[in-house]
């Protein structure tokens, strides 16, 4: 399917997503299964599957 | 009565009709706005606060034709806009964005766009008003607002941490965000190596340079098509959240300091509070805009006093302590925003109606004018009678601090200049207010050189 973006996304960016998302996806798979399985070790199962850790928006600081 | 900011987008508009708001979803984005509430991605966005809610509205309400669908959303009283957010409030803004784009890709959705107007800040947090954000798109195809993202929120965030955080004016004159081959350039080369901001800035400011100098592709090619993993979407992601995230600012200004370094006793200072809750009590109105508001002790006495007070300073470092100290007090009537009296935001954008200046911002019941008149008389040199008239612009009732030259802050501004200002004294003052304001009631400052005076204009 082609891209129809609303707004202009920029070749160059496109393109330098399709670099950085192939760099990036291996360490972040990683570390994924890592946490996901640190996670399950100390029975967190709610955390496993949630995504990956750090503050989100809805969290009061 | 359609907005003059809502006309980019063929999926709908935003417009009013009798005073209130509505948004209409035009066919063109029927699919998506079908997805958006049956994948219950607005339920959930909705039951968390990170969207505002919506009410059905009827058809027939369309202000064009070719409506699908007309809502009324709930609507946020006071507009803010990204460049007269602090960085704590931008960071905000960034990291909402980021995880409404996280939820998005949960349900076979994304953000179409990344722009930092989408979100308004509302009773202590960020929240995404355009309710029209979301369409349906495959988590193979690079995400298109990427690019808008960096420019919007990673470049005036790196600026601001790395630079200084007077860079987040910029935003008022690059409406589009920051181009990132501007960032790249004002960025100290230490943030090479930071792997987030080269990647998602030095990085991609190079990719756009290259891209802009190839040849326009051939008539008949179609458009290209990249895939990336679901997980490198993720990944992606992950890396703006963290970039995000490890961006930080600690600012000294001197100003942070004024409230326990001015020429205050506590007898002075209790005398000041006083008054000035007793006089915000007798106007008894339910707006206050705190202008020249610094870490906003005063503020916090209006809210107290059952205000909704917005707190306007031209110092970032204080509009941020402020900003995170009324969201860990929980005091959500209070919005601190970063504002310069003597060059307020203009209107700006197409046509100069897409995002309204300070003044057309609505009208409070009453503004709060303390330690602020001699910055503008004798450090902006602005005549007394000026800053009246532009007071009586501003709202209906003014309680004003009058700073003589015998008091200390004064003397400081004059220390390194000729005094030309004949007519700054109380005489002064009662005359050039007393033009377009009655004096209600004037109070001298236990203790102090000052007097407080409750205005209502005529």
């Amino acid at each position: 399917m082609p891209i129809l973006a609303y707004i202009d996304p920029g070749s160059g960016s496109m393109l330098l997503q399709v670099l950085l998302a192939g760099v990036l996806a291996v360490p972040f798979f990683f570390r994924r299964v890592i946490s996901d399985g640190w996670h399950r070790i100390r029975g967190n199962r709610d955390d496993a599957t949630r995504s990956e850790g750090g503050e989100d928006a809805t969290s009061d600081r | 009565m359609v907005d003059p900011a809502s006309f980019r987008d063929p999926s709908g508009f935003v417009f009013r009709r009798d005073g209130v708001l509505y948004r209409q979803v035009q066919a063109f984005g029927a699919a998506d706005w079908a997805a958006f509430t049956s994948t219950g991605l607005y339920g959930r966005l909705a039951a968390d606060r990170l969207i505002v809610e919506h009410h059905e509205a009827s058809v027939e309400l369309a202000a064009l034709p070719d409506a699908v669908a007309v809502i009324r959303p709930r609507v946020i009283e006071t507009i803010s806009h990204p460049y007269e957010w602090s960085f704590s409030q931008l960071k905000e803004a960034a990291l909402l964005t980021l995880e409404l784009q996280s939820r998005a890709l949960d349900v076979g959705m994304r953000l179409k766009d990344a722009s930092a107007y989408n979100v308004q800040l509302d009773a202590g947090r960020p929240i995404l008003i355009d309710s029209l954000s979301f369409e349906l798109a495959a988590p193979t195809e690079p995400w298109p607002a990427y690019r808008q993202f960096c420019e919007h929120f990673l470049a005036p965030l790196a600026l601001i941490a790395h630079r200084d955080p007077r860079c987040g004016l910029m935003l008022r004159e690059f409406i589009d965000g920051i181009p990132l081959d501007l960032a790249a350039r004002l960025l100290p080369g230490r943030t090479r190596f930071n792997l987030g901001i080269s990647a998602h800035i030095h990085l991609h400011a190079g990719a756009q340079r290259r891209a802009a100098n190839e040849p326009p592709p051939a008539a008949d090619t179609g458009k290209r098509e990249r895939r990336i993993s679901e997980t490198g979407q993720r990944a992606l992601l992950d890396s703006l959240r963290r970039t995000v995230e490890g961006l930080r600012w600690q600012p000294s200004s001197h100003w942070s300091e004024y409230a326990s370094t001015t020429s205050y006793s506590d007898a002075a200072t209790s005398s000041k509070g006083e008054i000035v809750r007793e006089m915000l009590v007798t106007v008894g109105g339910r707006t206050a805009w705190d202008v020249g508001a610094d870490t906003g002790v005063y503020s916090a006495i209006a809210a107290d006093a059952g205000y909704n007070v917005i707190a306007w300073d031209q110092d970032a470092a204080s509009v941020d302590a402020h900003w995170r100290r009324v969201r860990g007090d929980g005091k959500p009537a209070i919005l601190p925003l970063i504002l310069d009296l003597a060059n307020p935001s203009p209107a700006i954008g197409w046509a100069l109606e897409e995002r309204a200046s300070f003044l057309e911002r609505g009208e409070p019941d009453v503004i709060l004018a303390l330690a602020l008149v001699h910055h503008l008389a004798i450090g902006n040199n602005v005549p007394l009678p000026g800053v009246a008239r532009l007071f009586a612009r501003m709202a209906p009732h003014a309680i004003v601090e009058f700073v003589p030259k015998e008091d200390p802050m004064t003397r400081r501004l004059l220390a390194a200049r000729r005094d030309i200002f004949e007519r700054y004294t109380v005489d002064g003052f009662r005359e050039a207010f007393g033009g377009p304001f009655r004096i209600v009631r004037e109070a001298p400052v236990t203790d102090s050189p000052r007097t407080l005076f409750l205005l209502e204009r005529r």
